[in-house]
């Protein structure tokens, strides 16, 4: 007896294998010459400037945390969005004012400017290439 | 489907629903009002009142469980209806009221203006879940409704961002309050899983009909009880409280130390008169489950509290902090009224609970105005105040002894009740303790006093107050005085809100 | 010992070990990763439990959610770029003292308590009876939750929100 569940646990595990055999053969077969320039990190070909550890925007967790209500918010739906039909308007009504509410804010962090994107000040050589890209 | 089940059961929420739709007015008025945001002010004040009025409303209405549900075959729900949870609505909605004043004037509130629209809103966010905190009686809705109390409050103690002290105790509630809240939930699971329910009715009748592990059931009482004693900030949960009301805008300070405080006794007595009590004796002692030691537990609680908070206070200069710590006292004063277990002791506890709520929001009212005008909260900056400003020293004055319990105030009134309990139920040593911490009160107070009046040296300069001062200062001063000396009508009332307790 | 065991175990093992690396490791970014085990480990326990609904959720919300919101925190707070993102402990035994204590009482506290279980047969999928229970007892409850989304939302977005001053 194979429970839905029992399925995506041997897909887990298949995953985890397939991965780790994978890494495990290459790493058998494959012939090590490293050399300064391969061990480089790959950044699309260009040389890498400085450490990937940059401090990053706090923009980036404002959007982050926001996800992260709204992520919340679908959860609850969910129970809500397979039963809402057995109870009539009640139901309905019942999702529908938990959705204004959030819907408020949504508005709210729209209105505020919580959503835009404030990009750093563009100087002179940037905006000359941005131009050029556009 | 059953639609009309449901209505039945709104009409009965109209406060909360008035409430949350004022919530939501609030956010979006906000962010189409640009210019003159004072009129929020107004806005929620006209929400708080009409919520009073609902409240009101309900006082005639003996007892009702709201399930609000769809189905009609529970006999009990998340919240119940009755006259103690109106009494303590009314003051946080008092207490609320006066925090609108206070914003008005203050001027740390002032200096946020542009955000005065999330200042009200999660002002009337926590106002909702603190009514909700005082009607709960299922354990879902206690665990949900001080969490809408405290997400609200964390923020707005660190609402003055700018100032770094402000963010420190916005952290720090933070930090502790999760804490008591994770351990509250797990006590709630292990309650859960002793008794199969987790409303508190159901758990009274499993506990009356069937044997369960004290043991367990001691642990899972202790965990819920670190969540309610945070939000009463009783020992030794008390760690937070000097820190966030010192850090926190005093307008915010103010309200945690009345309207949070409130909610949070509502909920502890609503619990233990729930779960615990079997029946009230015709004299108004209770007789409680014998499963739990709430009497030796509540006495080294609440000792351990007033005398913590009284001892600590000798030693502060800063008057928020030193109100902080003698609100961690008043905690433990209050707490004794729980110990005697009996109907006597919740009517003092809500005598008590009414004039500590008019003499310490006046008393904060002073040092607000007194910060905002020198920009210092330290006590001996107060030098000669009494001289420069006499009606606002004089008005301290009034409230401070009144905090200590002198005669003639409000205080005063309010600790006799609670010693009259305790000698009632012949707890002659905790008394003796409680009386000797008043003693000991009675120092820090009076050393606020000694700079107003009696220290030489530099005068503090005058403090202007206008019109709208003097009246919120003076219908504070009022009560303070009047309950001192006609104090029946306060006591008739809670005795009838005590007696409607009783019946289930 | 037959299969259920075995998983549960396994489980288990990902959701203890990680979740002692989780302390440990000096590494804060380490930490965060090993995190992810330990959340990953539990949400297999809530399925092996009949509980599918609250391990998607757990899988949603602290895998995909919380635990990128550490991950931002730890990039955010790490001001001087160069330096090392190490955690210490402090005070080990005292701790280890204490948490076993703690850890005895309430293993003493789970083996010995008669526990109220009802010996329902676990549904299949409990999405559904979770929708029908917070219609109709939960509803208030459902509502509340989100005047407390939002309550988050604005406390949240009010922090963060940069001032123009």
């Amino acid at each position: 007896m194979l429970t839905e569940f029992g399925k995506i646990f041997i897909f887990i595990i298949i995953a985890i294998l397939f991965v780790g055999i994978a890494i495990l053969l290459s790493k058998l077969i494959r012939p090590k010459r490293p050399t300064n320039e391969k061990l480089t990190t790959y950044e699309c070909g260009e040389e890498p400037i400085g450490t990937p550890w940059v401090k990053f925007n706090i923009r980036f967790y404002v959007i982050a945390l926001i996800f992260l209500i709204f992520d919340v918010e679908i959860v609850l739906l969910f129970p809500w969005a397979l039963s809402y039909k057995d109870f009539g308007i009640v139901g309905f009504l019942a999702g529908i004012i938990f959705l204004i509410i959030l819907g408020i804010g949504m508005i709210y962090e729209w209105r505020k400017g919580d959503l835009e994107w404030d990009r750093p000040k563009i100087n002179s050589f940037n905006k000359d290439k941005q131009e050029v890209e556009e | 489907m059953e639609l009309v089940n449901i209505f039945e059961g709104l009409t009965y929420l109209k406060p909360e629903i008035t409430l949350g739709i004022g919530l939501l007015l609030i956010v979006l008025l906000d962010l189409f009002i640009n210019k003159n945001k004072n009129v929020l002010h107004f806005i929620s004040l006209a929400i708080i009142l009409i919520t009073g009025y609902f409240v009101l409303e309900q006082s005639d209405v003996s007892k009702a469980f709201l399930p609000i549900s769809t189905q009609t075959d529970r006999n009990f729900g998340m919240l119940t209806l009755d006259a103690f949870g109106i009494y303590f609505k009314i003051l946080v909605l008092l207490g609320s009221i006066l925090l609108v004043f206070f914003s008005i004037t203050s001027a740390e509130v002032k200096s946020v203006n542009n955000r005065l629209g999330e200042y009200y809103a999660l002002i009337l966010g926590m106002l909702l879940g603190m009514m909700l905190m005082i009607s709960a009686s299922d354990l879902i809705m206690v665990y949900l409704s001080i969490e809408l109390v405290s997400l609200s409050s964390y923020v707005l103690a660190g609402f003055t961002k700018l100032r770094s002290r402000s963010s420190e105790a916005a952290l720090k509630y933070l930090l502790y309050g999760g804490t008591a809240s994770g351990i509250m939930l797990f006590g709630i699971s292990l309650l859960f899983g002793i008794t199969g329910n987790t409303n508190l009715y159901e758990i009274h009748k499993v506990l009356i009909s069937a044997q369960v592990n004290s043991l367990t059931f001691s642990t899972a009482i202790v965990m819920i009880f670190t969540g309610m004693a945070y939000k009463i900030s009783a020992a030794p949960f008390h760690f937070w409280t000097p820190d966030v009301y010192e850090g926190a805008p005093i307008s915010i300070t103010a309200y945690l130390s009345v309207a949070s405080k409130a909610a949070g006794f509502a909920l502890l007595i609503r619990f233990v008169k729930t779960v615990f009590v079997m029946f009230s004796e015709q004299n108004g002692d209770w007789n409680l489950i014998p499963i739990f030691d709430w009497q030796t537990f509540i006495i080294v609680i609440s000792i351990l509290t007033m005398t913590l908070g009284n001892f600590t206070a000798l030693w502060q200069n800063n008057l928020k902090r030193l109100l902080a710590y003698s609100s961690i006292a008043h905690a433990g004063y209050l707490l004794l009224g729980l110990t005697v277990l009996s109907d006597k002791g919740i009517l003092a506890i809500l005598i008590y609970f009414t004039f500590y709520l008019i003499m310490n929001l006046g008393a904060f009212y002073i040092v607000m105005l007194i910060a905002d005008k020198t920009g210092t909260e330290d006590i001996t900056k107060l030098k000669g105040l009494g001289h420069s400003s006499p009606f606002l020293g004089t008005a301290l004055t009034i409230f401070l002894i009144s905090l200590v319990g002198l005669p003639p105030t409000a205080g005063f009134i309010g600790k006799f009740y609670i010693f009259v309990s305790l000698l009632d139920s012949k707890m002659i040593l905790v008394a003796v303790i409680a009386l000797l911490n008043t003693v000991v009160s009675l120092y820090y107070y009076i050393k606020v006093l000694k700079y107003i009046y009696l220290v030489k040296g530099d005068k503090i300069e005058t403090i202007p107050i206008n019109y709208s001062n003097y009246i919120v200062i003076i219908t504070l001063l009022i009560p303070t005085i009047l309950f001192g000396i006609y104090f029946t009508p306060i006591v008739n009332l809670a005795n009838k809100c005590v007696l409607l307790l009783n019946n289930l | 010992m037959n299969i259920y065991d075995i998983i549960f175990y396994l489980f288990a093992g990902i959701t203890i070990i990680s979740g002692f690396l989780v302390v440990s490791v000096k590494n804060i970014v380490h930490a965060a990763f090993y995190l992810l085990f330990t959340l990953f480990g539990i949400a297999g326990l809530y399925v092996l439990l009949g509980a599918d609904f609250i391990a998607i959720v757990q899988i949603m919300v602290y895998v995909g959610g919380i635990l990128i919101l550490i991950l931002f925190g730890v990039m955010l707070t790490n001001k001087i770029v160069d330096v090392e993102i190490k955690s210490e402990s402090f005070q080990v035994i005292p701790a280890i003292i204490f948490i076993g204590i703690l850890m005895g009482g309430l293993v003493f506290l789970m083996v010995t308590t008669n526990w109220e279980n009802n010996e329902l047969i676990i549904p299949l999928t409990t999405t559904k009876i979770l929708g029908n229970i917070i219609l109709t007892d939960y509803i208030l409850i459902f509502e509340l939750l989100g005047i407390l989304l939002l309550i988050a939302l604005i406390g949240a977005a009010t922090i963060a929100r940069k001032d123009k001053v």
